[in-house]
């Protein structure tokens, strides 16, 4: 018979070996898998490697994706320390995509590149924050569950998207916008055929800000304090309503600056594809990193390379890229399985004789 | 001995420990067949113990129990009900969502595959009929009253066959005229035969329902006697003992003014029940009051309503001559009024941050720890040492979580930042309640100097022997009132238990 015994505190390995064990075990599951598709591992997780850092150029391409979950789960790190469990970032990133296009679709011709570019990552993070309000404010008014409304606010958001796209915004009965103009097109950095952009430098100042919010600003204790103990936040005299909304507007805006970024620098045209997942994969970036957002970066960077070289295996080993949704999910499984390890210890007793 | 007598149960030398506390210490206990038998007890007497014991929940470390002259082994609720016990807890094991015939079968082995409702309700209603009340057995459990379910735990006991019930403080949730309706169905049930073991602190209720009464007080047995040869007077004092109590040095010092004063509280409680009733009170500068009384009288709810934590429904506060009725804890934190709450880590402490951001989280937004938008965190470090240093708390790691921190040290903890606050006003609840003799002595002594300091101070507790120590007056709640106040210099205890029990109404 298992026995669950609370811990007192964790031990510090544990911390540490949950999070490689998960690795290992969604990579594992990958491989089951895998074999079931008459393809060695060993030779696809090569390929994947390769894939995502064989050259200068397929690295790029890892940052590519990395840029927008860097983004992501930095503002993820901060509300779910403050346990406001915000799992809506993909419709987040897509509202702030929408909004963002608007402007670079039917804003005016006239206006000058640093002054459009500057307004549309503006306007794509206040739709993202808005987007994010909204869940918030159903929180704190009437204590409505977080995880569902922002997760069902991930369809309203995909679906406002087929609304544009196979409407007014498509172009000869296609759902795809036109092109964006070179003045909507956010810079890219490197020689062509890279796409690695200027967002790069977004996502790099977004999470050395939010750990700065995180560790050394009264809003950041304030956040982490009404996480871990609501009663007690209320005693030291916290707002609770400010503090919750606050933190929305951060992450919601953060995925909707990381939709606009992607669609204008990387898509350069609004589709009804515009990689939206990243909202979901950056929430396994936030938890593997232990909600540091200075550890996000980095783990954003192997998630994406699990990504770029997955598209690659689909390409060169007719693997279906599928296979790194398994890997990811089994990933994020293990590691909130793992909870139960870091906050319980285990033991088997033999059952007593009655 | 009682060997001639039908002996329905007899449990003996129970004893049950739990960490740091012996929670039954070689208890006996002995119920008659047909009887009404009031386990009387302050809380942590023991008596819940005792019962899960009975119940199976818990497995004593000691001791034996023999039901109907046979030895048995309980070693789960299960294996009670199989022995015919039926325990109704204090908050009800029902399913809200299931009707009464779903709660009443549910958990039964007999029941097969298909169950055949028409055979259960009428078993339902037969039951009822006999005890003289009436439930139907289709009505979900969320539309029936408080009273209506409790009715619907004890078939449940019934149907499975109970001959010894339990009842866990059963008049707690009940109006008065449910808990009359309540003892009618006991003593229809006693006579039938049926054993009822009947936990209770009311003392007008034990009189006069039970036939004996066994009283329990920190986990011993104080004695078994019959209802009818004792008066109230004599169970109060056997239920809260006639020790000479040692009072702390204490200073005389002039009282102060009035710091706090309560008029006409009203307040609910978290079900939306009055809690506070009327509650008026005044503390002064360089006194401690105690608040004594059996938990759930309101007066955790008379703390909450002090600190801002809950709002008054009318009634005024005010401290130090300022109007603070429903205030922020912001606002109250600067009239000086600070507090040490029963619930040290769900309240006071937030038990997965470290010991440097608890120790600030009242003074996070005054400097030096706050410099705008920033924390210093660096002077909140200071901070926190001199906290450590001055109050002496044992601390491995200070940015380590302050749940690994002993309970003793997580109370200095909290008591050291409240005080550094300079407090005008100082609510102090259950404060040394599973805290080691040391650290107890500790925040005892803490209370008096700064009573010395002339703070006013407001102690409530559930240990009486603490309040005579350290308090100047005493204060008795019961129902969300305060029904007298006596001072502690020359106090009979006997009167205090008789107020605390609500037998006596005002004061002597």
């Amino acid at each position: 018979m298992l026995r669950f015994e609370k811990r007192d505190k964790t031990p510090v390995q544990l911390r540490v070996l949950v999070p490689i064990c998960s690795v290992l075990l969604g990579l594992f599951m990958g491989s089951v898998v895998m074999l079931f598709a008459r393809v060695n591992p060993l030779r696809a997780y090569g390929a994947i490697i390769k894939g995502a850092f064989g050259s200068a150029y397929t690295f790029s391409e890892t940052l590519v994706i990395a840029v927008p979950l860097i983004l992501i789960s930095a503002g993820l790190c901060l509300v779910y320390r403050m346990k406001f469990f915000n799992i809506g970032a993909k419709g987040q990133y897509i509202i702030g995509a929408i909004c963002g296009s608007y402007l670079a679709l039917f804003g005016p011709a006239t206006m000058s590149r640093p002054l459009l570019l500057t307004l549309m990552m503006v306007l794509g993070t206040l739709g993202g924050a808005l987007w994010a309000i909204i869940p918030a404010l159903l929180k704190v008014y009437w204590n409505v569950n977080e995880v569902i409304a922002t997760l069902l606010l991930n369809y309203i958001a995909s679906y406002i998207l087929w609304f544009f796209m196979y409407g007014t915004w498509g172009t000869r009965g296609f759902p795809l916008s036109k092109n964006f103009a070179l003045n909507a097109q956010l810079p890219r950095i490197l020689p062509s055929p890279s796409r690695l952009h200027i967002g790069l430098f977004f996502g790099l100042a977004a999470a050395v800000i939010v750990w700065i919010i995180i560790r050394k600003t009264r809003f950041g204790y304030e956040a982490r304090v009404l996480g871990e103990n609501e009663r007690a936040a209320r005693y030291a005299g916290i707002n609770v309503f400010k503090t919750v909304i606050i933190a929305a507007v951060i992450s919601g805006g953060l995925a909707g600056l990381a939709g606009i970024a992607h669609t204008s620098a990387v898509l350069r045209v609004l589709q009804l594809e515009i990689n939206s997942d990243y909202g979901y994969t950056a929430i396994i970036a936030a938890w593997l990193a232990g909600l540091d957002p200075l550890v996000a970066v980095g783990i954003s960077v192997l998630l994406a390379a699990l990504e770029a070289g997955g598209y690659q295996i689909q390409i060169v080993m007719r693997v279906p890229f599928g296979i790194v949704g398994v890997i990811e999910s089994s990933i994020l499984f293990c590691l909130l399985a793992g909870e139960i390890v870091t906050h319980y210890r285990v033991t088997l007793t033999r059952r007593l004789a009655a | 001995m009682e060997g001639q007598e039908q002996l329905m149960l007899v449990m003996s030398n129970i004893t049950k420990r739990f960490p740091g506390i012996v929670a039954n210490d070689h208890v006996n206990f002995a119920l008659r067949k047909g009887e009404i038998h009031t386990l009387l007890g302050e809380n942590g007497a023991g008596k819940s113990t005792l019962m899960n014991v009975l119940d199976g929940i818990y497995y004593p470390d000691e001791g034996e129990i023999v039901i109907e002259g046979k030895r048995v082994d309980l070693r789960s609720p299960l294996d009670s009900m199989k022995h015919g016990i039926g325990m109704i807890h204090q908050n009800f094991m029902l399913v809200d969502s299931l009707s009464v015939i779903e709660n009443v079968i549910l958990g039964l082995e007999s029941q097969g595959f298909y169950i055949d409702k028409k055979s259960v309700a009428d078993r339902i209603e037969a039951i009822a009929r006999k005890y003289n009340f009436r439930v139907d057995p289709y009505a979900k459990i969320w539309q029936l009253s408080v009273g209506e379910q409790q009715r619907v735990e004890i078939i449940k006991t019934l149907f499975k066959g109970a001959r010894i019930l339990i009842l866990d403080e059963p008049t707690a949730v009940l109006t008065p005229q449910e808990s009359e309706e309540l003892f009618g169905i006991l003593r229809e049930m006693k006579s039938e035969g049926k054993s009822i073991i009947f936990i209770s602190h009311k003392l007008n209720e034990v009189m006069s329902v039970s036939d004996r009464v066994t009283v329990l007080r920190k986990g011993l047995l104080v004695g078994t006697v019959d209802t009818a040869s004792v008066t109230e007077r004599e169970l109060a004092k056997m239920m809260i003992g006639r020790d000479v109590l040692f009072r702390l040095e204490r200073k005389e010092i002039e009282q102060g003014r009035e710091v706090l004063k309560v008029e006409d509280a009203q307040a609910h409680n978290d079900r939306g029940i009055m809690a506070l009733n009327k509650l008026s009170i005044s503390v002064h500068g360089g006194e401690i009051m105690g608040v004594a009384g059996v938990a759930g009288n309101g007066q955790v709810e008379l703390a909450e309503c002090i600190t801002g934590l809950r709002h008054l429904v009318s009634g005024h506060v005010t401290v130090e001559g300022i109007d603070v009725t429903n205030a922020t804890p912001c606002t109250l934190a600067s009239a000086g009024v600070n507090y040490i709450p029963a619930d040290r880590l769900g309240v006071g402490l937030v038990p997965n941050l470290s010991t440097v951001d608890n120790a600030m989280l009242r003074k996070y937004r005054q400097k030096p720890m706050c410099r705008g938008t920033f924390i210093d965190y660096g002077a909140a470090c200071t901070y926190a040492d001199g906290l450590i240093e001055k109050f002496d708390i044992a601390v491995p790691l200070r940015n380590a979580p302050i749940k690994v921190l002993s309970g003793g040290n997580m109370q200095k903890l909290l008591l050291a930042r409240e005080i550094a606050e300079n407090p005008r006003l100082l609510i102090a609840e259950h404060p040394t309640r599973g805290l080691d003799v040391g650290a107890t002595e500790f925040v005892r002594k803490t209370l008096l100097e700064e009573r010395d300091n002339g703070v006013a101070v407001l102690l409530i507790s559930e240990d009486l022997d603490e309040i005579l120590m350290v308090a100047d007056r005493v204060a008795v709640m019961y129902e969300g009132r305060i029904v007298g106040i006596v001072d502690t210099h020359h106090v009979d205890i006997a009167q205090i238990g008789l107020m605390m029990a609500g037998a006596v109404g005002a004061k002597a």
